[in-house]
Parts: structure tokens; sequence; C-alpha cells
């Protein structure tokens, strides 16, 4: 699936998006963890940090890592507090 | 008294210059702490809901709390608390600067300000006592060159908030700034102005006692720590303005007078490339770790520090104008804090003029979408309130009974005040807070946005159920501004009310709970309630413009609120509020 990176994880990632193969959100961010080592301070082994969020689709926000996934999704990975 | 107070407020009558302590209880104290919470309290007591806000006896609260002066990291914080007039509800700004240190320092919990100078003058409060001098060589002069020029006057050690141009000619959004930070929403700087005072200068020596220095060392050396971690990340990194992107990839970014959700040149204003061709500092306010101004520097003609850029300066004075030029998107908000305005009233009552231009409501051809020239002209109109800027002077809302022709029905605002940057179609748990909001439409009093940006509702298709969040975050804040702390540091408690109930009983030696505090947070919104009825409040202010209810967001077709669903959200609030 195709994941995005918004803010603060764009900035530790170094690129806005990639693609990448896993079956739910708990792999994806694992495979996000080791392949990108910055953001392994906002990953702990299959969740992330509370103040950090994924969102489906642009539609709904996830956090359970069992959520599944398929090729065609679009994951999001922002910081949660939203706030300015 | 207990620990951490002063147990008084010092009232001043700036017509005759006379001062005296009053006496704070402890029940008053304990019940309403500080900050906003104290501040509607002394309101309350003063009568000032029924009084005209710009009148001489219409009292201005300057409150301060039990955690200023102590090491707990954000807690350098002052409320300024009036009647509004932009709105004629509640008002409570808050500020971070050394201002609220030295005002505790003068021996009081809060400053009560009623009556009208003679002229234009500076409130001077030292170890001397209270004192009114003029300040008519300040008419006209900026925020910074008025702080600058009483500072060089009275001695450095002084700490000096100010009006700008845009107090003094009682514009009904302008700010109180102090150190470059502002208390900026709904008038507090217009009331000043209607008091001839440009300035309030303070030095002090009194500190308050802490019950529990030693607890209170270890509980302020743990916060630091964790506001050093990912919690607070977004804030040192990159600055509120990150939400720029965010929120336009989401189609939340009010665009245009929220006509979009979506700007297509959101990222010439985004942190992220403002970076790659400007130079940045980082700075912070008075006592705190967290780091969250990102200054930019401006064009080669510019001869000061640069700007600090916010999210929803940028949003206000960029987005929703259509102005992509990010100079002239800077510089807008450069201008503002000059000449003492709110960025976000002011690029929305500029956002609503420029549509009524372009409905032909409005003859003034030269204010159109997308000009930063018209976005500068405009400010420097409305500061002076020259020309049309007179007009825009009064706010969007009495700019639409001006214009006629139904414009109410797109004019951006809620109560009068106009809406921060969340699109209320695409983020509805915050369109309900936007709705019931004691001081108008406010991200600052309601975070309703973070249910939205969480996986409790779907923010496009809400449900009953997302008003106890939605009250949840708005209790929450009215403790924070009550206590008080920044609420950039919200990420970093696991559970807010025990940490916060730790924190009083260091500093009062109180026996408080977390129970307790969640009831007084309760307290605090009823008494904000109180003095919005006792001014004139109906349910029927509690909605938003009709734009919002009538018509999905084009770019959005799932970002459609209905005028029922909102009743029903704003009835089943009032029914958990017990109201």
């Amino acid at each position: 699936m195709h994941v995005e990176f918004l803010g603060v994880p764009r900035q530790r990632a170094g690129i806005s998006q990639l693609e990448v193969q896993a079956n739910t959100l708990g792999q994806l961010l694992g495979t996000l963890a080791s392949q990108i080592p910055p953001l392994s301070e906002f990953i702990a082994v299959d969740r992330l940090h509370s103040s950090f969020i994924a969102n489906l689709n642009g539609d709904q926000f996830i956090s359970d890592p069992a959520t599944p996934l398929v090729k065609e999704d679009r994951v999001l990975i922002l910081s949660a507090d939203a706030g300015g | 008294m207990p620990f951490g107070y002063h147990g008084s407020y010092l009232r001043i009558d700036v017509s005759t210059g006379s001062s005296e302590y009053v006496p704070l209880s402890d029940a008053v104290l304990r019940q309403f702490l500080g900050g906003s919470g104290l501040g509607v309290k002394l309101l309350l007591d003063e009568g000032a809901a029924v009084m005209d806000p710009l009148a001489p006896e219409a009292p201005l609260v300057f409150a301060f709390s039990p955690l200023v002066g102590s090491p707990l990291t954000t807690s350098a914080k002052f409320a300024v608390v009036s009647k509004s007039p932009l709105t004629g509800r509640i008002n409570d700004s808050l500020a971070s600067s050394g201002f609220a240190i030295a005002g505790k320092r003068c021996g009081c919990d809060a400053i009560v300000i009623v009556g009208r100078a003679a002229e234009l003058s500076v409130l001077v409060i030292d170890e001397t006592g209270v004192r009114i001098e003029p300040a008519t060589e300040y008419r006209g002069a900026t925020c910074q060159a008025t702080e600058a020029g009483l500072k060089a006057r009275l001695g450095a050690n002084y700490r000096v908030a100010s009006i700008g141009p845009a107090g003094e000619n009682l514009v009904r959004y302008a700010t109180i700034s102090h150190d470059g930070r502002h208390a900026g929403r709904g008038g507090s700087g217009a009331v000043l102005g209607a008091k001839n005072i440009k300035a309030i200068a303070l030095r002090g020596t009194q500190r308050a006692e802490w019950a529990n220095p030693g607890e209170l060392t270890t509980i302020s050396k743990s916060l630091s720590k964790r506001s050093f971690g990912p919690a607070t990340a977004k804030y040192r990194e990159l600055g509120t303005a990150t939400n720029l992107l965010t929120f336009n990839r989401f189609g939340a970014l009010p665009t245009r007078n929220f006509q979009s959700g979506t700007f297509d040149e959101a990222a010439n204003l985004s942190p992220e490339q403002l970076s790659t061709t400007r130079s940045k500092t980082r700075e912070s306010c008075v006592n705190c770790t967290i780091g969250c101004e990102h200054i930019y520097s401006l064009g080669s003609s510019d001869k000061g520090r640069g700007v600090r850029v916010e999210y929803e300066s940028l949003f206000a004075l960029g987005s929703l104008c259509g102005v992509s030029d990010s100079e002239a998107v800077l510089r807008a908000s450069k201008r503002c804090d000059e000449l003492g305005l709110d960025t976000i009233s002011t690029g929305g009552t500029i956002a609503f003029a420029m549509e009524c231009v372009e409905r032909g409501w409005i003859d003034e051809p030269w204010l159109t979408f997308g000009s930063g020239d018209a976005l500068l002209r405009a400010i420097d109109l409305i500061g002076s309130r020259h020309g049309i800027g007179d007009l825009l002077a009064e706010g969007s809302r009495r700019v639409a009974h001006a214009v006629g022709h139904d414009s109410i029905a797109f004019a951006p605002q809620v109560k009068g005040l106009e809406i921060p940057g969340y699109e209320p179609r695409a983020l509805q748990t915050m369109a309900l807070g936007f709705a019931v909001g004691a001081r108008g439409a406010d991200h600052n009093r309601s975070g309703a946005y973070e249910v939205d940006f969480s996986d409790k509702v779907d923010r496009r298709h809400l449900t009953l159920d997302a008003v106890r969040h939605a009250i949840d975050t708005e209790d929450k804040a009215a403790l924070m501004d009550s206590m008080i702390l920044c609420k950039f540091l919200r990420g970093v408690f696991e559970d807010f009310h025990i940490e916060a109930a730790e924190m009083l009983r260091s500093v009062t030696g109180w026996d408080v709970t977390a129970d307790e505090l969640r009831e007084t947070a309760k307290r605090i919104v009823s008494a904000k309630r109180q003095f919005n009825l006792l001014a004139g409040w109906t349910p029927a202010e509690d909605t938003l413009p009709d734009r919002f209810l009538n018509t999905p967001l084009p770019n959005d077709p799932e970002a459609s609120l209905s005028r029922e669903l909102l009743d029903s959200l704003v009835s089943e609030y009032h029914r958990q509020r017990g109201w």
C-alpha cells in the first residue's frame, strides 16, 4: 500500500511517501520502523506513540495493530495533536 | 491564605488613580484557581455582564495563577478577561510571558482595572505603589515601540504590556501584547484603549511561597524532561504551522472565506517550504522548555527580527484570503502584531469582505481574493479605522449587518468571533465546539479537533456519542487556562487530572484530588455560561452560519453538516451539561 507522511513524521522520514507491503497496520509500522530508523522513536513494536496517529484513505483514523490493510490502501502517518 | 497565592487582587480605578488590595477568600481561590476561572468570577462580582464593555466602568481583569512563578514549565501565563466588545459575551485571552511573573510579584493574584484616564496613559505598578503617567507621546506607536520606549523610560526591569494603534482606535478585535506574545482574541486591546491606557508597566518583588518546594521541584523536573519528548516534537520541530499541509490533505483548511477546504497553493505557505527559502530561529516563552516559536526572516527590506509564524495566522491571512505569496502573508502577520490586531479576526473579516466585493455588495474593487497587496492595505486601514477599515474594524458580524443581502449566512463567525482554522464540515466535533463556545468560535477553549483526529469518531459523520468527548476537551481547557499551563503540554500527561492535582497540592498545600479538579473545570465552564446568560445569551446563539449547514464542501461531498444534526448535537451538549 501507499504510505504518506505529514508533518513531523515526514520531517523525520525525509520523504513524503513510499510503497510498503503489509497485511495489517502493525506490520506496516514494524516495517517502517526498520526501514526508516528515525521513525522508530515514534513506533513501539507495532503501535504509534500516542502523539501520532494513522489514517486510512483519508477517512478513518486507526490505531489497532490488527487493522487489516489491502494493497490499494493509502495510509497517512501524522501528528495526533492537530491544534494550533 | 493558601500557599502559591497572595490572597488578594489589586483593583485600580484609572479615572482617579485610586487603588486597593481586595482580599480573596480561600474558598474562591480553590473554586476558581486563577487565570480564566478567577477572571470570570471577578467579572461576575463586578457586574460586568450587563455593562458596555467599552464604557469606563467596565472592568478588565489580568488574572495570574497559583503556578505562576513556580519552576513548572509553561506556567508563566496570564489571562486577560473582560466582556468582549466584539461578541458582547465573555472573553478570556491568555498569553505567555514574563508579564505574568512580574504581575504576581506585585503582590496580587489579579489586577482589575476600571475607569478611564483623562489622557492616553501608562499604568505603572511597582514597589512604590500604583501611579498613572502620561503616555501621549506613544499615540499611534506600535506595541513593540511602546514597550521599548517605556522600558527605556522606566527601567529595563519593568515588564510592559501594551496596545497598538488598533487598541487606541477601538478596533473590536485589538490585542494586548507583551514581548511578542498576544492576548489575542475578542478585543481586550479595545477595552484597554477605551480606558485611555496605552500600556501597563509592572515591577515587583513579592514572591508567593510554595507548600512543598521539594516535591514541586521533583514534579517540575519530571514535567520538563517529558516536555522534550515525542509529545511536543511537532511544536519544537515545525511549529503549529505544520497543520497547514495536514489540514489541506484532509480537506479541512479553510480557504477563500470557507468556500473550500483545500488550497491549491498551500505548500507555498508551509513551514517545510518556508524553511527552504528563509532563515529561521526558534525561541521559547519565559519558563518554557518546548520552544514552539518559529521566527522566519522577511525580505531584504525588513529591518526587524522577522516574524513569528503560527498556523492560525498563516491560514487566516493566507488560504482564507486566497493569498499564496508567502512574503505578503508573513508581512501581514507582522503588521497585525505591530498594530495590535488579532490575526484570526483580521483575516476572517477581510476574507468575508473579499467575498462581499466579489458579489458586488461592497464597492472596493481592489479588495480581491488572492491579492497580497490588498491584504496589507486592508490591515493598515483597519488599524487606523480609515476608509473601509472603519467598517472592517467592527468584525465580520457587524459588517454583515451593514452590508445586508443575507450576507450573515457566510460571515465566518460564531457569536461574533471569527472562526479559527478548522473547517467545521470536515471536523464536525470541532463544529460543535465552535457552536457552543462561550466566547464564540474558538479552538483554545474547545479542543474538539483532537477528537476529530482520533479513532473516537468519524469526523464527517458524527453521532451524539461525540458530545461527551467535546465536553471533556472543553473542561480540560478550562482547567489548563485557570491553573495556568500551556495546552501544548497536554500530550505529555498520562492522566492530566491526577498530575494537575499533584501540582496544585505541592504549590498550595490543598488536599485537592483529580475528581475535585473535574468539578472545578465544570464550575468554571458554568460560570462563563452564567456570565453570558446575564449578558443576554439565548440558545439560538449556539449555532453556525448557514453556509456550513446547507452547503457540503465542494471538494468533499461527504463533508456535509445539516442543521438538524448540529441542533441535535447542541441539544445533547446542553443536556449533558445539565443546562
